[in-house]
């Protein structure tokens, strides 16, 4: 070689190299510095909230229950952020992954971090903890507001009450999951508006699709191992010592946990080897 | 560095890059050249790793991409200046690519202020011209301060000053050592930024070398003549393997003579020359030459469509 072909010997010095954490740093980057994340962030918040506060507000015209039931009040408080959640979660998932292909981003992603999967988990990741931040604050949140409100008839429940936390945060990770199910979508179609209705679909249209199909044994657990269906057992306190009778129709808080993680994992999965498979 | 051996990329039954073998070397500039569908932007995005290869192998600095541990290090990609989100400032965009290497904020900014966005750095890229997407694209690249720069139609979209900016920056890196391939359309900023050329037609490399080899081997450099007495000096230098034509200003064009050829022949017979230049072919005709039935899209002829309206 000639003294031209060497001149620049250059050495990555340790402190510019790729690593995990940094690709999860840079996804945070990436979600905190749009309106359309952020906003979908803010609007778990507000609409978890604000639906509470309008439960709580005519809980008298809906019908006291006789006496404070922890059951009744995490429905007042969780109904919002689980429902609304769960769908502006999948969303946002959808997008995270999708507007990076509509933009042409995924290729200056994976130029800089050529390993797709690292890509997808630090995206995952992220997406699941920031998604179960807002949902912890708006399902938080909600408690806090309906207080009050629930103490004018003698309902209110303390955070101290058995099962009380675990629902709440149950119920925020289940929005998290939601939004890692939307992310596998969005990772498989690429396509902003096939993700959204796909997400919605398996979430919301899939438990519709069952209740109407002749009921058999088979279709009667389907639709108590839904995705949605998890999402009730996650805001709920435990009943027993079951962890789940499909017989019965009973799914605990536990099974709901597991069927979340799986229907978000399954869908990752299937993401993963389309992105690990595809040229970009 | 980048060195392509028995390159193969099929989509189905169509073959977009034909087992091809090149090397990209360092201290120079690498001008790729051929006519859209050639397989020029295949072949870049299968040395970043973005296109899995069918066959064949390329490396980059002596390795596959995606082994390097500091790929922005390593390689300043430039493939598609509206590669970034639109809603996202080009400031966040910057910082969010860094990140993924612990490159600082500091950096950010440097390579903001080289490519001249400093006072469009907060806004949302979505509001960029074209030439300001270029001007981010190269900031990306240069982001790593990395030893081997690709860039795909730098050029295009951006005002003279921006082209000029783009030309003194590829010959600078070159002069540093670093490994620059570069391709463009134009072929005059290509004649004045490249020191060698890879050209290829449909999934195959035409030319291969330094520009101006590319260039004499694909056109013939005439020896262009002005004189009172065309007609003798056209007997005199006749020879097998020399062809004379008029041209329609008066002057003539000789193949097969060197100007001094000519000259010395002229000087023997008392011919008064009045214009004597040899002049070669430009780089623009040499592309024509080399990639000519090698155009995947090729105009309809201009007189035809004119019919038709």
């Amino acid at each position: 070689m000639s003294t031209l072909e060497t001149r620049y010997t250059h050495v990555a010095p340790d402190h510019d190299r790729l690593s995990f954490a940094r690709v999860m740093r840079s996804e945070f980057i990436k979600i905190t510095s749009l309106r359309s994340t952020v906003g979908l962030l803010l609007a778990i918040v507000v609409l978890g909230m604000g639906t509470s506060i309008v439960l709580g507000l005519t809980v008298k015209d809906a019908g006291l229950p006789g006496a404070s039931s922890v059951g009744f009040m995490l429905d007042q408080v969780t109904i919002g952020t689980v429902l609304f959640g769960q769908l502006i979660a999948g969303v946002l998932g959808v997008l995270v992954i999708s507007a990076e292909y509509s933009s042409g981003t995924i290729q200056t992603t994976l130029i800089a971090v050529p390993s797709r999967l690292a890509v997808l988990f630090a995206k995952a990741i992220v997406l699941f903890l920031t998604v179960t931040a807002a949902a912890a604050v708006a399902l938080f949140g909600s408690w806090a507001v309906t207080y009050p409100m629930l103490a004018t008839y003698g309902l209110e429940i303390g955070l101290t009450a058995p099962g009380v936390v675990l629902a709440l945060v149950g119920g925020a990770v289940y929005v998290g999951f939601a939004a890692v199910l939307g992310l596998g979508i969005g990772t498989l179609l690429r396509a902003v508006a096939a993700g959204v209705a796909t997400v919605i679909s398996v979430i919301l249209l899939l438990p519709i699709i069952l209740s109407v199909i002749p009921a058999s044994d088979v279709v009667r657990s389907i639709h108590l191992l839904s995705m949605s269906k998890a999402g009730d057992a996650l805001t709920n306190t435990a009943d027993g010592t079951a962890f789940s009778d499909l017989a019965d129709g009973y799914v605990s808080p536990a099974a709901g946990f597991v069927v979340a993680a799986a229907w978000a994992l399954a869908f990752l999965v299937i993401g993963a080897v389309r992105l690990r498979k595809k040229d970009a | 560095m980048i060195t392509a051996e028995a390159l193969v990329k099929r989509y189905g039954t169509k073959v977009a890059v034909d087992s091809i073998d090149f090397s990209v070397r360092p201290g120079q500039v690498t001008g790729f050249l051929g006519p859209n569908g050639a397989g020029k932007s295949t072949t870049m995005r299968m040395i970043v790793g973005l296109d899995r290869p069918t066959a064949g192998r390329v490396e980059v600095n002596g390795r596959p991409y995606h082994e390097h541990r500091a790929p922005l290090r390593e390689v300043g990609v430039l493939l598609d200046a509206k590669a970034a989100h639109e809603g996202r400032s080009a400031y966040k965009h910057l910082l969010s690519i860094a990140a993924t290497h612990g490159i600082g904020a500091k950096r950010v900014r440097e390579v903001i202020g080289l490519a001249g966005l400093d006072s469009v750095a907060g806004k949302r890229v979505g509001g960029f011209s074209l030439g300001m997407g270029q001007r981010l694209g190269i900031a990306t690249a240069l982001l790593g301060d990395p030893a081997t720069i690709i860039l795909d139609e730098p050029v295009n979209g951006l005002d003279p000053e921006g082209v000029r900016w783009v030309r003194t920056l590829m010959r600078s890196l070159a002069a540093e050592g670093r490994t620059v391939l570069l391709s463009s359309h134009l072929m005059s900023e290509m004649a004045q930024t490249a020191d060698r050329l890879i050209v290829i037609g449909r999934g195959r490399i035409l030319a291969d070398g330094a520009i101006g080899d590319v260039i004499s081997g694909a056109t013939r450099s005439t020896t262009r003549v002005r004189t009172r007495e065309t007609e003798r000096l056209m007997a005199t230098i006749a020879a097998p393997g020399v062809v004379v034509s008029l041209l329609a200003d008066g002057a003539i064009e000789i193949t097969g003579l060197t100007a001094e050829q000519v000259a010395v022949a002229a000087s023997a017979a008392g011919i008064v020359l009045h214009e004597v230049a040899s002049v070669s072919g430009s780089l623009e005709e040499a592309y024509i030459a080399l990639t000519a039935g090698e155009v995947e899209y090729q105009s309809s002829n201009i007189a035809q469509t004119g019919a038709v309206r």
